[in-house]
């Protein structure tokens, strides 16, 4: 090596105060210079190779973020909000198999016959995605959940848009898997948006089970007693019932917001939790 | 007289016609209080009210000069309270520093580098730091209690509540965990529910007895044991007349309860403080 870094650059290197580009050249330099190393090594204080180690340590620990994670953090989502978007229990692999073959199912029949299949069952795999990731008995961490300072409101609203965005991705798919039906095949989201902001808002009484059960059951009987009764296009599916779900849907996420609160209070989801709880304990004494 | 951590009054809940807490009224200061009771007593009900994880039908009170019946005061009690419940849920697929990243998150720690730093001091402190990242689901019952404690030691709660943290642990591991309880307890307040008399003996400097949803007792572990004062006696044969009464390794009968005139009184523990604490709710020395 015929030559060496300047002292006062060597310096201002350890104290990490060095600036680009004369950083990246002494930085270098270094890798590849024995003596450099051994000059820089008297300018480092033993405190800041002790926080250098402890920074280092600390990034080996860091747990990895997975592929979802990590595409929610590169377009702009914060890396706190993006760890409690994949810890949403239901994004796991069995519930995602179960929505994909409950849409392949549906596909499989709008390609034979009408997409009505599609157009019914699409709403409620939200519903029931909301249904089961939040609550007691169905979120491991609910009681650790609902004690964190955290708003609980926002977790529910964190993890519904996380079952929502899937559902309505994977759905999507489904509707381009029927192009012949063109827009009519995505006739399916404003339902979707209804059932779930409907289901989410009666949960602050009802809590997650029964609430997301009136709902389900009720838009069930809609679609089935239309198509029993109605004659022509299936009237949830036309321009008037496009309409009336986009109203629902606004009209229960204002009545949501107003009940934001009553999430905190633990109190809401407890009937279930309660009904879980005796459930549970009955169970033990008959086995 | 520093204010207490916790002071409640008159608190009050039903379920299906049934008081499970029952007009409940105390004061927690600093150090490990134990909450004893048999199963059903209302002791995990009690336990959620003071955690705020369900309000009360009625009363009061205030959790580290907050007042969790308003929406702001709750948030407020919770920034400064731990909570290990009964049966602590996990994300199985998450290692031990994921999950309690994750609990650090819900406590609004969103600074990574604060949250790792916490996530590694919490784990360091119940022991488990060689195993952080190991997944829940392949680490023993012992270790996942301890990561449910040091989920509820995230953010250095002042007010920290334990529900039967030592069921289901060996011997050894209820010793460890004693341990972690007993460092917790310094310098901040513990309610730890157990149905363990020996973890009240050697954590606890303040004791509770709680029953069909009332406190039965409330004093030192001390106090509790005098309560059997004169009222443990052995003899050859059972006792009719004994509250309970059990043949030990002896062959004689240790009995507890109201002795008869001339019987052999023994040195009494907290075990038989506890029984009769349970069963004397208008005498003497025991809390109505």
């Amino acid at each position: 090596m015929s030559w060496h870094a300047d002292d006062g650059d060597l310096r201002e290197y350890a104290h990490g105060a060095l600036a680009v580009p004369r950083l990246w050249s002494v930085e270098t330099h270094l890798a590849a210079c024995a003596d450099c190393r051994a000059v820089l090594s008297a300018y480092v204080q033993p405190a800041e190779i002790a926080a250098g180690w402890a920074r280092l340590d600390a990034e080996l620990d860091a747990p990895r973020p997975g592929p979802v994670e990590s595409l929610l953090t590169r377009v702009g989502v914060a890396d706190h909000t993006a760890r409690l978007l994949a810890a949403t229990p239901v994004l796991r692999r069995s519930w995602l198999a179960a929505v994909v073959l409950t849409l392949l199912l549906a596909v499989g029949v709008g390609l034979a016959a009408s997409p009505l299949m599609l157009l019914a069952t699409a709403p409620l795999l939200p519903l029931a995605g909301v249904a089961v990731s939040f609550g007691p008995g169905l979120d491991p961490t609910y009681e650790m959940a609902v004690v964190a300072p955290m708003h609980t409101f926002r977790l529910l609203m964190v993890r519904t848009v996380a079952v929502l965005s899937t559902t309505t991705a994977l759905s999507g798919l489904a509707s381009l898997a029927l192009p012949s039906f063109g827009l009519a095949a995505l006739g399916w989201l404003l339902p979707a948006l209804a059932l779930t902001s409907t289901g989410v808002a009666l949960m602050a009484r009802l809590g997650p089970v029964l609430a997301s059960a009136l709902v389900g059951g009720g838009w069930t009987a809609l679609v089935v007693l239309n198509h029993l009764l109605a004659s022509g296009a299936p009237v949830p599916f036309t321009a008037a019932g496009q309409g009336a779900a986009a109203v629902v849907a606004v009209v229960a996420t204002v009545l949501l917001v107003a009940a934001r609160d009553r999430f905190d209070s633990g109190r809401p989801l407890d009937p279930s939790f309660r009904s879980l709880r005796s459930f549970r304990f009955a169970s033990r004494r008959l086995s | 007289m520093t204010p207490p951590t916790v002071s409640a009054a008159g608190l009050t809940l039903s379920y299906r016609g049934t008081r499970v807490v029952d007009d409940v009224t105390l004061r927690l200061t600093e150090g490990v209080t134990g909450l004893l009771g048999p199963n059903g007593a209302g002791k995990t009900t009690l336990l959620r009210i003071l955690a705020t994880a369900m309000p009360p039908d009625n009363g009061a009170f205030m959790v580290l000069g907050q007042d969790p019946g308003t929406v702001g005061g709750r948030q407020e009690a919770r920034r400064r309270l731990g909570y290990l419940p009964q049966n602590p849920g996990f994300h199985p697929d998450f290692t031990a520093f994921e999950f309690i990243d994750y609990v650090a998150i819900l406590k609004e720690l969103t600074d990574r580098r604060a949250r790792h730093a916490e996530a590694r001091r919490v784990l360091e402190a119940v022991g488990l730091a060689d195993v952080r990242g190991k997944r829940i689901r392949r680490l023993s019952g012992g270790m996942r209690q301890r990561v449910a404690l040091a989920a509820a030691m995230v953010g250095d709660p002042g007010f920290l509540v334990l529900d039967e943290p030592t069921v289901g642990l060996d011997p050894e591991q209820r010793m460890r965990f004693r341990e972690l309880i007993a460092e917790a307890g310094e310098g901040r307040t513990v309610l730890l529910s157990t149905h363990q008399t020996e973890d009240v003996a050697m954590l606890c400097h303040r004791v509770l007895v709680m029953d069909k949803g009332r406190v039965r007792f409330d004093g030192t572990a001390a106090e509790l044991t005098a309560v059997a004062d004169g009222r443990v006696w052995s003899s050859a044969e059972r006792q009719p007349g004994a509250r309970a009464g059990w043949r030990t390794g002896t062959g004689e009968f240790r009995n507890v309860g109201d002795p008869p005139a001339g019987a052999r009184l023994v040195e009494p523990t907290l075990e038989d403080g506890y029984l009769l604490a349970l069963g004397r709710d208008t005498e003497s020395g025991v809390a109505a």
